[in-house]
This record gives C-alpha cells, sequence and structure tokens, in this order.
C-alpha cells in the first residue's frame, strides 16, 4: 500500500517535471526574436554623449540591439522583447528623424529627465546589465549637452511685438471632450515658471479646489474637480538687465481631475490649445497617453510638475 | 543564486529609496491678488527670480496700450491718454525666488516670496500723485533697494500686458 502510494506520487513529480520541461522547451522554440532593422537615420551628437547613449539606451531604443545570452532564455527572452518593442515605439536613435525636428530637442530633454528621475535605464533592466547604469557624472555630461543645445532658442528670436488679441468666437473643444474657458483669469496663479529647455514662460493657475487641496496638503491624490490651467508663452530674449520676458502666446494647457472619467491617465484630464486660434491639441484621444507618461515623472506631487513645493526632509 | 537575488533586491530597493523628490506643498507662496488682473510676468537668471505683475482693470488697460511708453505725465480730466499715468491704477509688483524644478530639469519654478512693491496712481492737486510700497515679507535684503522708487515706478509702468487668448 505504501509502497503504491509512494510510486504514485513520484510519477506525479517525473508528470510535473516532464510537463515543466516540455512547456520549458516549448517557451524556447516559441521565443521572440528581435530583429534589427536597418538604421535610416542615426542620432548624431558629441562623441562623449553618443557613448553614454549608445551603452545606456541603445540595448533597446535603437536598431542595434545587443542581447546577452540571458536575455533570449525563455520566459525573461518575452519580457526583454516587449520592452525593446515598446522602447522603439516611444522614440528610437536609429530612427532619429522619424521624430519632427522641433520635437527632437524635447524628446533629448524628456530623455536626460528620465535618467534624473531614476526611471530610466528600466531599474530592472539596470539590475541585470549594471554597465547601463548611467553616472552621476554621466549625468552631468547630459545635462550640460542639452542646457548647451537650447540656448538656440534665443536666438531664433521669437520675439513679435505683442500684438493685440484677435478674440476666438468658438469654444474649442478637445477630442476628450475638455472645452477652453476664460474664467482661469479669475483664479489665482499657484506657480510660474521660466523654461530654458524649450524657451517658454509660463504661468499656472489653479482653481478653489485646486488651491484648497494644496493648502491641506491634499494632492495624493488631488481631489475630483480640480483644475489647474497652464499659459506659456514663448520667451524672448533677456533684456540688458537679464530680465527674459514672454513674446508670442504659444499655447494652454489645461488639466482636469474626474478620477473616475479619465482613470486611463491617472485621474487626469489633459488638454492643450494651440495659438491664439487655440487649436485643440491631438486627433485621437490617445494623444493623453504621451501627456500622462511625462506626468508620470510628478507622480509625487499627484502628477502635476508647476505646484508649489519645499522637499520633505 | 540566493546572493543574485538579494542583488537584485537591494539594487530594486535603493532605486525606489533613492527619491530625493519626497514633496509637500509649499501654499504660502501663492500670492492673493485680491481679485487683480495678471498683467504679465518675467524671471530672471541673474537675479535668480522670478515676478508677476498684477494690476487693477485701468493698469491692465494701460500696459495693453501699445505704443505709447507709460511715463507718468499730466492727465487730461477723466480721460485715460496713453502714455500717461491715470488716477485710479494700482499695480503690484509680485517677486519670488527662482530655483530649479525638482521635478523637471530644466524648468525653474518660483520658490519662496522675496517682495511686493505696489504702485498707486491717484489724483493729486497737480496732476496725478504714485506713490510706491515695498513690502518685503521675508526680510531679505532686497535687490530692489539699489534702485530708488522711481526707477521701480518707471520699471513696472514700463511693463507691456501679455497676450493672453
Amino acid at each position: 500500500m505504501n509502497a503504491l502510494k509512494h510510486n504514485r506520487y513520484r510519477n506525479a513529480i517525473a508528470l510535473f517535471a516532464g510537463l515543466l520541461f516540455t512547456s520549458f522547451v516549448v517557451l524556447q522554440v516559441n521565443s521572440p526574436r528581435i530583429e534589427n532593422p536597418p538604421v535610416t537615420s542615426e542620432f548624431h551628437g558629441p562623441e562623449e554623449v553618443t557613448r553614454i547613449l549608445k551603452r545606456s539606451c541603445y540595448d533597446c531604443h535603437s536598431n542595434e540591439t545587443n542581447l546577452r545570452w540571458y536575455d533570449k532564455v525563455a520566459p525573461f527572452s518575452y519580457k526583454v522583447a516587449a520592452d525593446v518593442e515598446e522602447a522603439r515605439k516611444r522614440f528610437n536613435f536609429s530612427e532619429w528623424d522619424s521624430i519632427p525636428k522641433a520635437d527632437q530637442e524635447g524628446k533629448l530633454w524628456y530623455i536626460v529627465n528620465m535618467i534624473d528621475a531614476g526611471r530610466m535605464p528600466l531599474p530592472e533592466y539596470a539590475a541585470t546589465h549594471p554597465n547601463a547604469k548611467v553616472t552621476p557624472a554621466e549625468l552631468t555630461i547630459l545635462k550640460n549637452y542639452v542646457t548647451s543645445i537650447s540656448h538656440k532658442h534665443y536666438a531664433a528670436g521669437d520675439t513679435a511685438a505683442i500684438v493685440g488679441k484677435p478674440k476666438v468666437t468658438h469654444t474649442p473643444t478637445s477630442i476628450n471632450g475638455i472645452p477652453y474657458f476664460d474664467d482661469y483669469k479669475n483664479w489665482k496663479v499657484i506657480s510660474s515658471t521660466g523654461r530654458p529647455d524649450n524657451g517658454t514662460s509660463r504661468i499656472i493657475y489653479g482653481n478653489d479646489v485646486a488651491v484648497k487641496a494644496l493648502e491641506e496638503n491634499n494632492i495624493l491624490p488631488w481631489p475630483d474637480g480640480a483644475v489647474i490651467v497652464k499659459v506659456v508663452w514663448n520667451s524672448q530674449a533677456p533684456d540688458a538687465d537679464g530680465n527674459v520676458k514672454p513674446g508670442n502666446f504659444n499655447n494652454i494647457q489645461i488639466m482636469v481631475r474626474d478620477a473616475k472619467k479619465f482613470a486611463a491617465t491617472e485621474g487626469w484630464g489633459f488638454a492643450r490649445f494651440n495659438g491664439l486660434d487655440l487649436k485643440p491639441y491631438g486627433k485621437t484621444a490617445s494623444f493623453a497617453t504621451s501627456c500622462i507618461n511625462c506626468h508620470q515623472l510628478a507622480k509625487g506631487t499627484g502628477f502635476v510638475f508647476d505646484i508649489p513645493t519645499r522637499v520633505v526632509r | 543564486m540566493k546572493s543574485l537575488i538579494t542583488f537584485i533586491l537591494a539594487t530594486i530597493t535603493l532605486a525606489a529609496c533613492h527619491d530625493s523628490r519626497k514633496l509637500t506643498p509649499a501654499p504660502e507662496t501663492i500670492f492673493d491678488d485680491n481679485g487683480l488682473h495678471v498683467i504679465t510676468s518675467f524671471h530672471n537668471d541673474r537675479t535668480r527670480t522670478i515676478s508677476v505683475l498684477y494690476g487693477n482693470d485701468k493698469a491692465l488697460a494701460h500696459a495693453s496700450q501699445e505704443q505709447f511708453a507709460h511715463t507718468p505725465g499730466v492727465a487730461t480730466r477723466g480721460v485715460p491718454t496713453p502714455g500717461v499715468a491715470t488716477p485710479g491704477e494700482v499695480f503690484k509688483l509680485v517677486t519670488w525666488d527662482l530655483k530649479q524644478n525638482p521635478l523637471w530639469f530644466g524648468s525653474n519654478i518660483n520658490g519662496g516670496l522675496q517682495t511686493v512693491e505696489t504702485v498707486t496712481v491717484s489724483a493729486g492737486e497737480s496732476g496725478p500723485a504714485i506713490s510706491y510700497v515695498l513690502e518685503n515679507p521675508t526680510q531679505k535684503n532686497g535687490k530692489n533697494a539699489v534702485s530708488s522708487n522711481a526707477e521701480r515706478i518707471s520699471f513696472i509702468f514700463a511693463q507691456r500686458a501679455s497676450v493672453f487668448p
């Protein structure tokens, strides 16, 4: 009786091991292969910059993916393949010109900020590929680089004289249903920013719900009904005293808090209206995905970048 | 194997703890405008300050005029004249420290409130009377101290309104 039981037990283990081995083999056979399509328009930067990017970013964000043997073993290979596919979709250093010229600088600032925040290279990737880590000294090189290229904004001289205000007669509405409105002009300014990275000056307004949330430190999460409006101007070149004043109106951005309605984007609805004719930004509702992807960097302040803060010690 | 797992766990934990971005709201820096309009804003990398100029209806109207420098002069009674200070105008220039946004390298944001400068134009016996008051909430040695009141008044009067949609 005992022997029978023992035998059954042994058979079960053998069967289980067999199953496990078979699925392992099947997984290996079906393991995704990562192809390296041709490099069509490579990113060009100073040598010390491209060296860092190549080592830390290119395994996923380029067509020069160089996988280690352990990246190719299932089940890890599935995760690696999915990550590379997603990474190339976000941006690809081998197809750099697929990003409009005007957006390339912004993308570089975004890359530097993702590294600065410790979000890139992905922590789990960096743990298994220690060589990919960006050292503080290297981060400084990258920061200096993006800072140096962005001074060009001033040279471009986007400083047209302030002109009369052509009033928009209709109410433009974003594809996700958020309409433009004028009432923010009666709200409190919660912060103002100067952006050397993209040559803009901004004023950020909050409605009563948003201001109250700040006063009560109730922003994790922000309460429903909070609305934040950001007005963006192109910066003029500094005057003789160093004052950088707003020039042309650029766009207006609105964040509306509704945890249920905008659950897919962390509870925030995004809208942007470009130019004085307030053209709604975004052809499909999915534009908000790229908004929240970037706003993830401000997770600690409820996904809002421009609020007055102090560091918790 | 065990050490590898420990290494991975440690790295992930370290990555999670390495968060100098633990921030809390600083609502005390929000200026109570008491219903004034935003006229314009500007920042200065040399003085590391950022400012917003507020004003009442009359102040906004004057800052929105294009061709005339807004210098004090004699106003035609009752009619706002370009380039002339009109009784009733109130300007408030609010200045904060400028600091790097802890959440975005490449953006500078206002920090603590530094000064509030108020310029009020009232009707005097022989033309508009202009008063200038400097409030220094932080009692810092304000950089404005080097300029005379007249210079600050001219500076504030010279600001053009930002274009809003």
